[in-house]
């Protein structure tokens, strides 16, 4: 008998299996979360009734409680090019809303494929800014990337671009936990900022403020024609995030820069979080090997944050595509024993890294959660469990590793629970 | 024709009846011809919640890209997407179903050749999902499915006496499982046996035993009387409330010649499962019901089924009730809408809207009681039936826990606590008695009118916490009378409490 010589070197699979399953939202959803949020502002929907129905549906349950109107499009209107003509009517009754100031109109997959002309659509209803978000899913490929689109849209319609600009304020671009721009401020403010503004959140004076900053720092990588709409602004770009410890000094010491803050204070500031950081993971360092898989956008991130508190994380994948924006964190990762970093993965892909790794602990989409408990794993959703938890600056650190610290401690019941069900 | 504006739809597409028709049996795989969203929202997102599953597994995306809608077209994906899933060996003795989207649909993909040059068997399902809803998509679904699947090869069976087909669920059928329990429970009791759940508990290789059943229960009315019909056989509907309860084992009894023990069973019903409903009408609960008022969203049978016995026979009042599909004369969203911001009832049955339109009109005094979908819920526990015997007594159960409920929020808790929490200095002794104020007549009635729009129930306790908080800011503002302006900011300041 012959041995079968190895074609592929065994710390790289052989082959990446075949991208079936892809692990997304509805692209869409990612900016009716945003958009459905924001006070004052009554959404129009431009789509078929399914899509419609699934839409609205998570909207309601993740975005707000908040009524949806939309033009009925069956094969009847969208053959007969009534799409505008249905949109209109939609945004007539939008505007009847009670203290209504915005009316997005979110063009999806139908509309977009039959024609959806932005100048037959009003710019303005009474008091109201109708602004149009294009969203087809065809398109779009991962829900975090039409949150981008959303707050470009927005950025461009209403920043407030007249007058001085507000030289130590800053931008800070990303859906985070409501206790993290506290966090972030008060930091902030000790470096010499004069003002923050979070986006996107509850404000739509938000948005408008924002013209006006100093800066602009995305905190999620996925923001590029947010980033696009700053640059034609001229307002510089901050990059990286306030993640971890080497990330946080990094990106402390590149906005006080920007800003043109006192390099002293900056320095100060950016010793003292380093330190607060270094001395968190030395007193509960992580032990154990993570597998980060959600759809969030943010896997990078989080993962980078897992290894430098202690955590062994061979794979990470996400649902958003290859792009400078991320690449610096997967350098980072792939420098600190990180063997994969898949983008705009799979299912299959993450299920074959579960048996190829063996984890302690799974965070991924709820397909792959599932199936990392059937093989009596710890798993959880990432969206919910570590999307929705304290994450930036030390603070936020301390959260986040606690949580994983705890949950590395479960598998015991994990497997019995495995053990029992496959009696 | 003006343009039709749609509020927070509430029924969906052919698309997801296709999906969630076929898919509960085991031994099918659907591809569907789909953008990434219309797999996610249908296989995934939505199903956690309407269901209880982490995602339908056998179903898989052909996913729909720039290049396919912008002229390609989907046949090379959806024969790729096909042969690689065959090679990874889920295929085995599956029986896959290529399904249109609305975006497939709306850029003309028609499979009906291709699927013969994938493997044997494979067929195409055109959803009809632009033109088609999932009332309508699920009732043509299963008749599909017994013409490609059942009806070729059923003429060599034999019809069983006392064999009873159950018509439905599919995935996202509102309380699927208690009402399925209760359904199957009540056939045996009528001295049934149950030939086939269908689809929900069943293989598709085994549609053609559907020919085997004496007497075909539609679970839904909503939907599967198609199937029924074709069948040929007799059809009854699932019952809701006592009357149409003991109709259904009685007629059933006598379709399956076991009358006597079908009698047997009502008799025996009666003394027991629904003693309850008799011991709760003689108590003090059964003195509220008559006071009641509820709103009705759901799908045709729990709409009909909740107001026939909740309203013709405990005598509630019914303030309206909607059915999907809208019976003609029923409210849309907006109607509905409109009526609980004027004035909610005191029980909404209904989905996640109404919950949107109660919040908005802050009425927090309606029970809400989920009835349909859309929605969140867990309802995998077999023991709340809305239907059948057992429906009536849950229901009951579940209105007198809620208004229990509610008076134990309303009884008076000392105000001490609540100061010592806030740290709000106590009002001035001597000047905290209510009605040392005295009240301009547009100020009376203003409250009155606000009063008037709660139910019966919450309106004694709450017309005395709003008088307490109009007056409390007419002491801090020192007024000498309270006046509709006061009112105004005691109304709004009560509504975000």
């Amino acid at each position: 008998m012959t041995d079968i010589i190895p074609l592929a070197n065994s710390a790289a699979p052989a082959s990446q299996p075949c991208k079936l399953h892809p692990q997304s939202m509805c692209p869409a959803f990612g900016s009716l979360r945003i958009l459905t949020r924001i006070e004052g502002s009554h959404p129009v929907m431009a789509t078929d009734t399914g899509c419609l129905y699934g839409l609205t549906f998570v909207t309601h349950f993740y975005g707000a409680s908040k009524s949806i109107v939309a033009p009925q499009l069956g094969t009847a209107e969208l053959m007969s090019g009534q799409v505008v003509e249905g949109t209109r009517a939609a945004i007539d009754v939008a505007a009847k809303e009670p203290g209504v100031r915005l009316i997005p109109v979110v063009s999806l997959c139908v509309a977009e494929t039959a024609g959806m002309p932005e100048e037959l659509l009003p710019r303005k209803i009474g008091d109201a800014e109708v602004v149009l978000v294009r969203v087809p899913a065809y398109a779009i490929h991962s829900h975090p990337e039409a949150k981008d689109i959303a707050v470009a849209a927005l950025l461009n319609r209403l920043a407030d671009r007249e007058g001085a600009v507000r030289e130590k304020s800053v931008v800070l671009l990303g859906e985070v936990f409501p206790a993290d721009p506290l966090l972030i401020d008060s930091v902030l403010r000790r470096m010499g900022v004069t003002e923050t503004i979070f986006l996107p959140g509850r404000s739509l004076d938000d948005f408008r403020r924002a013209g006006r900053a100093g800066a602009l720092a995305p905190l999620h990588p996925f923001y590029k024609e947010s980033m696009n709409v700053a640059r034609t602004w001229g307002m510089p770009v901050v990059g990286g995030a306030p993640v971890g410890i080497s990330g946080t000094y990094a990106w402390l010491k590149s906005l006080g820069s920007i800003l043109g803050l006192d390099p002293a204070l900056v320095q100060q500031v950016a010793d003292e979080e380093r330190a607060k950081a270094t001395a968190l993971v030395a007193d509960r360092p992580l032990n154990g090997k993570v597998m980060v898989t959600g759809y969030e956008g943010t896997e990078l991130a989080y993962a980078r944050m897992l290894v430098e508190a202690g955590a062994d994380v061979p794979y990470v994948s996400t649902s958003i595509g290859q792009d400078p924006l991320v690449l610096p964190d997967e350098l980072w990762l792939k420098a600190h024993g990180t063997k994969e970093v898949i983008y705009r993965k799979a299912l299959e892909e993450d299920i074959a890294a579960i048996d190829r790794y063996h984890p302690d602990l799974v965070f991924g989409t709820t397909p792959l959660a599932s199936a990392a408990k059937e093989r009596g794993i710890p798993a959880m959703y990432f969206t919910n469990q570590l999307a929705s938890r304290p994450f930036f600056l030390t603070g936020g650190m301390a959260a986040t590793i606690e949580f994983v610290a705890g949950v590395l401690t479960k598998g015991d019941r994990y497997r019995w629970m495995q053990a029992f069900f496959a009696e | 024709m003006p343009p039709v504006v749609i509020r927070d739809l509430s029924d969906t597409s052919g698309y997801w009846a296709a999906i969630w028709t076929m898919c509960p049996m085991p031994d099918v795989h659907v591809i569907c011809d789909a953008p990434v969203g219309c797999f996610n929202l249908v296989g995934t997102a939505v199903p956690d919640y309407t269901d209880a599953i982490p995602h339908i597994e056998n179903l898989t995306p052909a996913t729909m890209t720039e290049q396919e809608v912008g002229g390609k077209g989907t046949a090379d994906k959806v024969k790729w997407t096909y042969d690689n899933l065959a090679a990874t060996g889920v295929l085995a003795d599956k029986q896959v179903i290529v399904v249109s989207t609305a975006e497939s649909e709306m850029i003309g993909s028609d499979h009906s050749s291709l699927v013969r040059q994938l493997g044997v068997g494979t067929r195409f399902y055109y959803s009809n999902s632009l033109a088609e809803d999932e009332w309508a998509g699920r009732d043509r679904v299963l008749r599909w499915l017994w013409s490609e699947y059942g009806a070729p090869h059923a003429g060599a069976i034999v019809t069983v006496p006392t064999a009873v087909n159950i018509i439905g669920p599919t995935y996202g059928c509102f309380n699927a499982p208690s009402e399925l329990a209760e359904i199957t429970r009540m056939i045996e009791g009528a001295g049934g046996t149950i030939n086939m759940v269908y689809p929900y508990a069943t293989t598709l290789s085994e549609t053609p035993r559907l020919a085997a059943g004496a007497v075909n229960v539609v679970l839904y009315k909503e939907f599967g009387t198609g199937l029924a019909n074709e069948l040929g056989k007799p059809m009854l509907f699932a019952p809701f409330g006592m009357q149409d309860s003991v109709a259904f084992v009685r007629q059933l009894g006598q379709l399956l010649g076991t009358s006597d023990q079908a009698e047997a069973f009502i008799r025996t019903e009666k003394r027991t499962t629904l003693q309850a409903v008799w011991d709760l009408w003689r108590g003090p609960q059964g003195d509220w019901f008559g006071t009641l008022d509820i709103g009705i969203v759901a799908g045709l049978s729990h709409a009909e089924g909740l107001a026939h016995y909740l309203g013709d026979e405990l005598g509630m009042k019914v303030a309206f009730a909607s059915a999907r599909p809208r019976r003609l004369g029923d409210y849309d969203n907006e109607g509905i809408r409109q009526h609980i911001h004027k004035r909610a009832p005191s029980f909404i049955f209904g989905t996640m809207n109404e919950r949107i339109y109660l919040r908005e009109s802050g009425a927090k005094y309606t029970n809400f009681i989920p009835a349909g979908f859309p929605g969140p819920g867990v309802r995998r526990a077999v023991g709340t039936p809305y239907m059948g015997y057992r429906g009536c007594v849950y229901l009951v159960q579940e209105i007198m826990n809620r208004l229990y409920d509610g008076l134990l929020n309303f009884l008076p808790v000392d105000g001490a606590y609540a100061n010592q929490r806030n740290a709000t200095p106590p009002a001035p002794a001597g000047d905290s008695n209510l009605g040392n104020l005295s009240w301009s007549s547009d100020a009376r009635a203003m409250l009155d009118k606000e009063l008037e729009k709660l139910p019966y129930l919450p309106r004694i306790s709450a017309s005395r916490q709003l008088q307490m908080t109009i007056e409390g800011i007419a002491r801090q503002r020192n007024a000498t009378e309270v006046t509709s302006e006061l009112v105004e900011l005691g109304l709004a300041q009560y509504r975000q409490s």
